[in-house]
């Protein structure tokens, strides 16, 4: 470095002497302030409705130093939200940026579940039917108060076909994810009753994944409008947005109810404007937290982890993932189709150390097909050991030793070698999973796919191992189990994840079975019976769960970044 | 030439030719080298890449680690010289913990072959394409020119791009996206030079002589324009080594456990803060090399062909 | 006479947008990948019904020669579809990011234009001299580094270490710069937002440097050695012997026949400026084309990527039909 650095500042000071003689703007000489503090100079002109608010501030928020600056919170992101209109996207930062200008129903805390935002109570009037009474004095940003009306427009957009007519009319993409709510009615000013198609077990949490929209304004501004302007009843309301939501601007809503009644801390949000931005390469995203342009940034390399925890003035945040990671086998095809070969993978590969060398301790070692988090674990498994021994006794049982003493496995004159596809993101976890395989003499290498162009060669069953991570944000085992582990059905949602081509019928029925079980401890029954035998055919190896793992700044406080990647900027202040 | 005895027999004829060719290059040559000792910066530049080019074929015999296979327990190792660094590891280890010394040198052999391939394939179709499209001219010319022109409508990394993202990554597909475009220069420099010295007396005095067009273009043309096309090429050597680090950067190059310079740059920006080694080394060693091949190439031009001059 | 053969430029240009649009629409249709699959992202629940829905609300259903005939008649309307992702009309969303792109373009030419000028002029002036030695080495080194390297390295030295500079983006989110033409620069010094300006510059300075540098050094070198051969040429030798002052031999006779194939040289250079950006623009997160198609790609976003990438094509194309127009002024002897 230290040469390449000081020919680089030697050129670059070179040209600085001649470019100061034509462009006096560009040179950077009076601009010795650590940057950080970005608010002070222009503030007068924008601000000018803001006393009030400040007023009450105070009162919410004891800690919060008496300050009479406008404090700001700037976000980084790594890929930019799609849209601001809730029930039109599909994507983790887009709900992130959504939830801090809408609030749905109930909301998901970073570790205690799930609790009620507008609703108030809800009654289960038999399995399928739900009856919601929200809360009352309830404000959206432009002032009026959601009522029973809003509920049932804003659910009707997300089921009914063709609701969403911008650009063109289209059905949302959130219908799958309420997918059994048949029809929502209102029963009162505050109260609706929501009809699902059959038991719903996990109702609470999907619920959790849809934003109130005022009815009034959209049927004043269309969805155009709510793009240009939208309008929800979170703690922050919309400011401006730069094109393709690069950064967005939020400001404090004053007249916030106060969000969950249980999640401390209650009323309008502590800072008074936040900043979503968009800064794509980790390298560059670390380094604008570094140099003080950001408060907070979302998805650190964990690479970088134990050194931000040693950089004065970071701090780092994990909280747990919701994105198991594995390598499944094809087990239609040699040389995974045989068990044995299978355990023998899961033997070899130390997941421990990938945890402390590729995540920096930040993850946890997965024990079977479920995320140790997920609410329906079989808590009775335990993680395949590190054993290269009993690997290589295993492979040897399969017909696989090395007979021609080349270093790599044979059997029947072939090569023990395959690729391992995987995205982008898990490229450095694969390289080490190929490297211990490589350990113990078979020929795996790695290559990188887009997960679009891989996908439907994996469900045809042309390739042999794919690592990849599959979410489960509801920490439910519906939504995963049956796209993971079932056997494929084209067409249906059953096996839209199944890379293994794994297909035992038992396996089928349990998962079926348990969308529709009510009782709990009848669902933890057939799980982990569903679970066990997943554990034992292993048609992947079960790797890691890494943590999910942001930083910030050291005077950001009260800032918990939540299990499912939001991140809900209500709570979060800034002070020394 | 004139100069071959009438009387001996053809084969010893033969012999004679070549002989007289030989000696001919041999001259071309020893005038060349003395000229480019001359040439200080283009030596050194030549020097470097044969060194290169040594280190490249004979990688397994100057490191005895493996560029694929690592240790994740020395991950991240810094290199010797600097403080916690182990004998081992003379530059230190990337993130898989594999040796970066072995890793760059058997890097130098993708980035040569990236480089090389690439090139050499673009200069043979446009040479060939470019020859027949200016000697013939017509509808064959037409029709080449006309796709050359619409592949000139393209800067040449975003096409570059487009053809990774839709052939996928990897080292052939990478030398292919390459060549997709790379011909075209190579044609059009061919095909200018083909209509001018297709107006030149030698060659209307071969055509008297009764040759057929084919040897006049090999024979007679082509010796003409060779040195031109050997500068250019030598030049856009360099540029693909860069394009393919710039790929890499984007996640369209080669995949990642081929040790190329490239990649290892573009997956060692992460580390930038806690190991620059990793990035750094690698950006070093492409430096170095492209640098090497631009003094080179640019000393060839003086030597070889001092009218190139505005082809950067 | 010149107008009538720019005229003819420009018509023949015409049959090569065509040809761009119909190689840029195969291409992105027979990649492999289908964008259903990235518009509705993964995980939770997806039936087949919405797939389907999806696929006809985007042509994506219909034979791929109707596909091409409605993309291009579409074209010619000024309809470039909706992105996929954003479901936004594509148009829009290039003409948001463009400016971005351009200002920053502009800006890496003014940084190679700046630099590569003087420094070319005096290395031919004082050949061999210290400066000549040092300067064209450095040249060498400009174009033998990748720009994402270069750039990362800046980011490291310029912001994270010295805060002199911003590491990311275009302006500080609180410059309060009213909306205007989308050229930051401009805006604020039409609004007179002397802040807004600042800030403006200040993230311009590194994106713009690390992406003019390249072009700096070729063209350093090309200025240099055109000025080599000119300052050798019969009328400067002329110049000289009827006493003319050096500097004034060297700017208007010299200068101005080395300015020909430096010329040539920045009209190709065009190409890796628009090429470039895609790379300078990730790394900066600079908010304009270059860093949007770069991610549609990867989306695969068609028309999105369709229709940013006929853009490029557009501005090459134009970019050196203007090199050819200013050959003619620099040079009567050429006819275009």
């Amino acid at each position: 470095m230290f040469s390449i650095k000081r020919v680089v500042l030697t050129l670059v000071l070179i040209l600085g002497v001649v470019l100061a003689g034509c462009t006096p703007a560009a040179t950077p000489t009076e601009v010795e302030a650590p940057a950080a503090e970005p608010a002070e100079v222009e503030a007068p002109a924008a601000e000018v409705e803001e006393p009030a608010v400040e007023a009450e501030e105070p009162a919410a928020e004891a800690e919060a130093p008496p300050a009479t600056e406008p404090t700001t919170l700037i976000v980084a992101f790594s890929s930019a939200p799609t849209t601001v209109d809730p029930a039109d996207h599909r994507d983790r930062n887009t709900e992130s940026l959504i939830r801090n200008m809408f609030d749905g129903l109930v909301t998901r805390d970073a570790t205690s579940g799930v609790h009620n935002e507008l609703a108030e109570s809800f009654n289960w009037a038999d399995d399928t039917t739900l009856e919601v009474t929200l809360r009352q004095g309830v404000l959206f940003h432009n002032g009026v108060e959601m009522t029973a009306d809003d509920v049932v427009y804003t659910f009707e957009r997300v089921i009914k076909e063709n609701m969403i007519e911008y650009p063109e009319a289209h059905t949302s993409p959130r219908k799958g994810l309420i997918a059994q709510l048949e029809s929502i009615e209102k029963t009162g000013d505050y109260a609706v009753t929501m009809h699902f198609s059959a038991p719903y077990p996990t109702a609470m949490q999907m619920l959790v994944h849809q934003q109130v929209i005022p009815m009034g304004y959209m049927q004043e501004v269309g969805t155009q409008g709510l793009l240009d302007a939208p309008i929800g009843a979170g703690p922050f309301k919309f400011i401006s947005a730069q094109p393709g939501y690069t950064e967005v601007v939020m400001e404090k809503f004053a007249d916030y109810y106060g969000g969950a009644p249980d999640l401390e801390p209650v009323g309008p949000a502590c800072v008074d404007t936040v900043v979503f931005r968009v800064i794509p390469e980790a390298s560059t995203r670390v380094a604008a937290l570094l140099a003080g342009e950001v408060d907070i940034i979302q998805n650190v390399p964990a690479e970088l982890v134990s050194t931000l925890e040693q950089v004065p003035g970071i701090q780092i945040k994990t909280a747990v993932g919701t994105s198991p990671q594995w390598m499944e086998m094809n087990v239609n095809q040699a040389p995974f189709d045989d068990v044995k070969v299978r355990q023998a993978m899961n033997y070899a590969v130390d997941k421990q150390l990938l945890v402390d060398a590729i995540f920096g301790g930040k993850a946890e070692v997965l024990s079977g097909p479920l995320s140790p988090y997920n609410a329906f674990v079989n808590k009775s498994l335990q993680p395949y050991a590190y054993d290269p021994d009993k690997a290589l006794a295993l492979l040897a049982e399969a017909g696989w030793t090395d007979s021609d003493g080349d270093t790599f496995l044979d059997k029947g004159g072939t090569k023990f070698s395959f690729i391992i596809d995987t995205e982008e993101d898990f490229r450095a976890i694969s390289e080490a999973v190929a490297g211990q395989l490589q350990a113990i003499g078979i020929e795996a290498s790695v290559r990188i796919w887009e997960y679009s162009v891989i996908k439907p060669l994996l469900q045809a069953g042309e390739r042999q191992a794919f690592l990849n991570n599959w979410g489960d944000s509801a920490f439910d085992p519906v939504g995963h189990m049956e796209a993971k582990w079932h056997g494929y059905v084209e067409g249906t949602t059953y096996g839209r994840g199944n890379f293994s081509g794994y297909n035992n019928e038992r396996v089928n029925e349990l998962i079926k079975l348990g969308e529709v079980t009510v009782d709990i401890a009848e669902r933890q029954t057939i799980y982990d019976e569903a679970q066990q035998i997943i554990y034992d055919e292993v048609p992947a190896i079960f790797l890691v769960l890494p943590d999910v793992v942001s930083a910030a700044a050291a005077d950001v406080q009260n800032w918990e970044p939540a299990a499912d990647g939001r991140f809900n900027m209500h709570d979060v202040c800034i002070g020394q | 030439m004139e100069t071959t005895p009438p009387t001996v027999q053809p084969t010893n004829r033969l012999i004679h030719l070549w002989s007289i060719r030989l000696k001919l290059w041999l001259r071309d040559t020893k005038e060349f080298l003395r000229e480019l000792i001359l040439h200080p910066t283009a030596l050194i530049g030549g020097i470097i890449v044969i060194l290169y080019i040594l280190a490249a074929l004979f990688a397994p015999q100057i490191t005895s680690y493996d560029p694929t296979k690592g240790n994740l327990r020395d991950r991240l190792k810094p290199p010797a010289f600097i403080e916690g660094g182990m004998k081992e590891y003379p530059l230190g280890t990337d993130a898989q913990g594999r040796d970066l010394l072995t890793r760059i040198i058997y890097g130098a052999r993708i980035s040569l072959i990236v480089g090389v391939v690439s090139v050499g394939i673009s200069v043979l179709i446009g040479s060939i394409l470019g020859a027949l499209s200016g000697f013939y001219r017509g509808k064959l010319d037409a029709i080449i020119s006309r796709f050359a022109d619409l592949l000139m409508a393209f800067p040449f990394l975003i096409f570059a791009i487009g053809v990774m993202a839709f052939i996928g990554s990897g080292v052939t597909n990478l030398i292919a996206a390459l060549i997709f475009k790379g011909w075209v220069e190579f044609f059009r420099v061919v095909r200018g030079e083909m209509m001018s010295e297709k107006t030149e007396e030698y060659v209307e005095a071969a055509k008297v002589t009764g040759r057929g067009n084919l040897a006049i273009i090999v024979r007679e043309i082509f010796p003409n324009i060779v040195q031109s096309i050997f500068v250019l090429a030598t030049l856009r050597i360099g540029e693909m080594i860069i394009m393919e680090a710039s790929l890499s950067f984007l996640g369209l190059g080669i995949p990642p456990h081929i040790p190329a310079w490239g990649s290892m740059v573009a997956s060692g920006r992460d580390f930038m803060l806690v190991a620059w080694w990793v990035s750094t080394i690698p950006g070093i060693a492409l430096m170095i090399l492209v640098l090497s091949i631009n003094l080179f190439a640019e000393g060839l031009r003086d030597i070889l062909d001092p009218r190139l001059k505005t082809i950067a | 006479m010149k107008a009538i053969k720019i005229l003819e430029r420009v018509l023949v240009s015409i049959p090569i947008m065509f040809g761009v649009a119909i190689i840029v629409f195969l291409f992105m249709r027979l990649t492999p990948g289908d964008p259903v699959d990235i518009m509705m992202g993964r995980g939770g629940a997806v039936s087949a019904g919405e797939i389907e829905k999806l696929r006809s609300e985007f042509n994506l259903d219909k034979p791929l020669h109707v596909q091409l005939w409605l993309f291009l008649t579409d074209a010619v309307k000024g309809d470039l579809g909706y992105s996929y992702v954003q479901k936004t009309p594509v148009t829009d969303l290039i003409r948001e990011r463009l400016p971005a792109t351009i200002e920053l373009a502009l800006t890496a030419l003014l940084f190679a234009l700046i630099i590569s000028f003087p420094i070319g002029i005096l290395s031919a002036v004082w050949q061999n001299s210290l400066l000549d030695r040092f300067s064209m080495a450095g040249a060498f080194m400009g174009i033998s580094m990748p720009g994402f390297w270069m750039g990362i390295i800046l980011i490291l030295v310029f912001a994270v270490k010295l805060h002199w500079l911003p590491v990311q983006g275009r302006i500080d989110f609180d410059a309060q710069l009213a909306a205007g033409t989308g050229f930051f620069v401009l805006d604020s010094l039409l609004s007179g937002n002397r802040a807004a300006l600042i800030s403006s510059l200040k993230h311009l300075v590194l994106p713009g440097f690390t992406l003019g540098a390249g072009i700096a050094a070729i063209l350093a070198r090309v200025l240099r050695s055109s000025m080599l051969e000119t300052l050798r040429s019969d009328y400067v030798v002329l110049a000289r012997s009827k006493g003319s002052p050096e500097w004034n031999v060297v700017l208007k006779h010299a200068l101005r026949n080395a300015l020909i194939p430096t010329v040539t040289v920045i009209g190709l250079q065009v190409g890796v400026l628009l090429g470039g950006n895609m790379i300078i623009e990730t790394v900066f997160s600079w908010p304009g084309l270059g860093r949007m198609v770069v991610a549609a790609i990867f989306q695969r976003d068609f028309p999105l990527v369709q229709g940013s990438v006929m853009v490029y094509a557009i501005t090459f194309v134009l970019a050196n039909l203007i090199v050819d127009i200013l050959y003619t002024y620099l040079n009567p002897k050429i006819a275009l």
